[in-house]
């Protein structure tokens, strides 16, 4: 029972973090933008936690500062593609080398140095009273209700149907009073704030480490996720935990039957299920290509 | 996109650009900026440019950062024009390398096995650029101007599985590395036959993170390890240690030999040792010798115990702030460990390399 406990808290903490971002995609996704850049403001919500703790001593004030700072990035990215016209994908894509780059960049200035920062302390843990759970941060108590809360705020409100026309027909959203670009400027501010704090969770919710390019391809995994789940909210959710099921199986897997069978093959599992899913998904009725026939590049 | 016009749209006064035009002026900026670029480097160059040309990000709190501090050290002391260059992208190493040959670099190094090829094809078109591989095999037949630089790191992981071996109270050891590479696979093999040296009934359990930048999945491998019972692991992944050492400061009496000196204070009730591998203090002596006028290309240095460069290394940090029943063991276990080495270097203890898992 201890090693199935184990087993659960490697999936909740490994994919908590996937989780989060994938909600940013989703809104992003939503609002009619394909949000390659999830990636890049994944990083910077993980390096402005740690150099926030490190250089306040507090961890709300780190990730306050987290937060700004994905806002901050995410309108960068909302203004290239509204304001300048900009390919959202290629846009996306920038914005990712920009949060790797930038970061490395931060990480350099701030201590002279692209070491590997530690801080003293990452998010607050659960605790004992949570058992063999406790280990987990508080993050992964919030996830479930911030997905939710997302599916509500998307399916059950009005800025939620003001969201989908933005994101379906932008131009039946204008007859009804609606502005697209300011609805699209809120939902990507909001993906901000998730991908900040997935990103928190990356660096500070089981580490307090961040080392250069540490999302390694989660920000991507997570967009895999949105067009496995097809856009909805919880069914995302479980695309990305499932990602990372696959993932912490793997290396259990390794530990098993390394011996027998390549290291490689084992290692690749995550991605090998996350073409295998968004396959799957694109065949599905009200799956990937559902989600796919939203884009607001069906209005150009 | 919204289809409304509005004060900041670009479209309007680029739309009597056309695309041709644009391209033709891109091209031309490109071309001025590439010259104006090139002069003053050509400029820096003549007066002796050493470069490092790195494979793997900094960053790592080991070989590359060890490797960019050297050097910054040898350009203070010796008042060299020195840049570390990051190639990413194994299409452009030999861009790369051009680039600093056609820029007149006196001394190029480079990193790692991965670079050999772009070395091979680039230094023989630059003879008066003295190339310096580190962490390469050797050349056949020799180029002139290309000294390569092997480290046998792999005995340093022997060691470190003898060791392992006399303080691992569940016998279970684990190897954690970047990537399954040639090299990384001896240190395993190596690690095993230290280990198997001590007790043939021990196990050794080896698992690859994917990445050298992934402290993450580190350290959910760590704790899987660790959750199996084994209680020593020998790291061999970059910026990825960071989180199997975080997975160690979280266990009692978990174990992890690090890879540089530098660790020692991320796990001081934790990483108990180190499989030294001083990259930086190869660099200098290369490199020092390559400023030298009596240096001589067509070599290859092989580089092993007793170098200075490699070695297992106890924490001092550890021996005062670890688990006092486990550095009396590991206190009781390093004449072992200086015997083994003592027996490699005079010959009598051959270590296998073995590159396959």
């Amino acid at each position: 029972m201890t090693e199935f406990h184990e087993f659960m808290v490697a999936i909740l903490r490994s994919g908590t973090p996937l989780v989060y971002v994938t909600m940013a995609g989703v809104i992003a996704q939503r609002a009619g933008v394909w949000h390659l850049g999830l990636e890049g403001v994944m990083i910077i919500g993980a390096c402005a936690t740690i150099l926030g703790i490190v250089l306040t001593g507090s961890f709300p004030a780190a990730i306050a500062i987290a937060c700004v700072l994905c806002v901050a990035a995410s309108v960068l990215l909302w203004f290239v593609i509204e304001k300048l016209g900009a390919n959202p994908i290629i846009a996306g894509l920038g914005l990712t080398g920009l949060g790797i780059g930038g970061t490395a960049l931060a990480v350099q200035a701030l201590f002279g140095s692209l070491a590997a920062v530690t801080a003293p302390f990452g998010v607050p843990r659960l605790g004992e009273a949570f058992g063999s759970y406790g280990a987990l941060s508080i993050f992964v108590l919030m996830m479930p209700f911030v997905v939710w809360g997302m599916w509500v705020l998307l399916r059950r409100t009005r800025f939620g149907l003001r969201l989908a026309a933005a994101g379906e027909h932008p131009l039946a959203a204008r007859s009804v009073g609606t502005d697209p670009g300011r609805t699209r400027l809120i939902a990507l501010a909001s993906g901000g704030v998730l991908c900040a704090i997935g990103g928190a969770e990356l660096a500070a919710g089981g580490l307090t480490i961040f080392a250069q390019n540490m999302t390694a391809g989660r920000g991507f995994m997570s967009f895999a996720a949105v067009i496995f789940g097809a856009g909805h909210p919880i069914a995302a959710a479980f695309a990305a935990m499932f990602f990372s099921l696959v993932g912490v199986a793997g290396i259990r897997l390794q530990l098993l039957f390394g011996a027998s069978i390549p290291h490689d093959v084992l290692l690749s599992l995550p991605y090998l299920a996350t073409i295998l899913g968004v396959w799957i998904s694109g065949r599905m009725r009200g799956g990937a290509k559902a989600a796919t026939e939203a884009s607001e590049l069906r209005d150009y | 996109m919204s289809n409304k016009p509005n004060s900041m749209d670009c479209g309007a006064p680029l739309g009597r650009l056309s695309r041709r035009r644009f391209l033709a002026a891109t091209a031309g900026v490109s071309a001025f900026v590439g010259a104006g670029a090139a002069l003053p480097f050509g400029a820096r160059a003549s007066t002796g440019l050493v470069a490092l040309v790195h494979t793997q990000a900094a960053g790592d709190s080991g070989p590359i950062d060890s490797m960019m501090g050297r050097l910054n050290q040898l350009a203070e002391a010796e008042g060299l024009e020195t840049r570390a260059i990051y190639a990413q992208d194994p299409a452009t190493y030999e861009t790369v390398l051009r680039t600093l040959g056609d820029a007149g670099a006196s001394i190029v190094l480079g990193t790692f096995p991965v670079i050999s090829e772009a070395f091979k094809a680039a230094a023989p078109a630059y003879p008066d650029t003295k190339w310096i591989q580190l962490f390469g095999d050797p050349v056949d037949p020799p180029i002139a101007n290309l000294v390569t630089v092997s480290y046998d790191y792999y005995l340093g992981c022997y060691l470190s599985g003898i060791f392992a071996a006399h303080v691992s109270q569940s016998q279970q050891i684990g190897y954690i590395g970047g990537i399954s590479i040639p090299p990384l696979n001896a240190d395993y093999n190596a690690l095993t036959a230290g280990v198997h040296a001590v007790n043939p009934d021990a196990t050794v359990t080896a698992a690859f993170a994917g990445s050298f930048q992934d402290p993450a999945k580190g350290y959910e491998i760590a704790s899987q390890m660790f959750l199996d019972g084994i209680d020593y692991i020998q790291t061999d992944s970059a910026a990825t240690d960071g989180g199997i050492i975080q997975a160690a400061n979280e266990r009692d009496g978990a174990m992890v030999s690090a890879l540089d000196p530098a660790q020692y204070a991320l796990g001081p009730a934790s990483v108990i040792g180190v499989v030294s591998l001083d990259f930086g203090q190869s660099l200098h002596n290369e490199a020092s010798a390559a400023l030298g006028a009596d240096w001589q290309g067509g070599r290859h240095v092989p580089t092993g115990l007793g170098s200075g460069v490699i070695d297992f290394l106890l924490s001092p940090v550890y021996q005062e702030q670890g688990p006092e029943d486990i550095v009396a063991r590991s206190q009781d276990a390093w004449p072992h460990v200086e015997a083994a080495r003592a027996g490699i270097l005079d010959g009598s203890v051959a270590v296998p390399f073995n590159t396959e898992l």
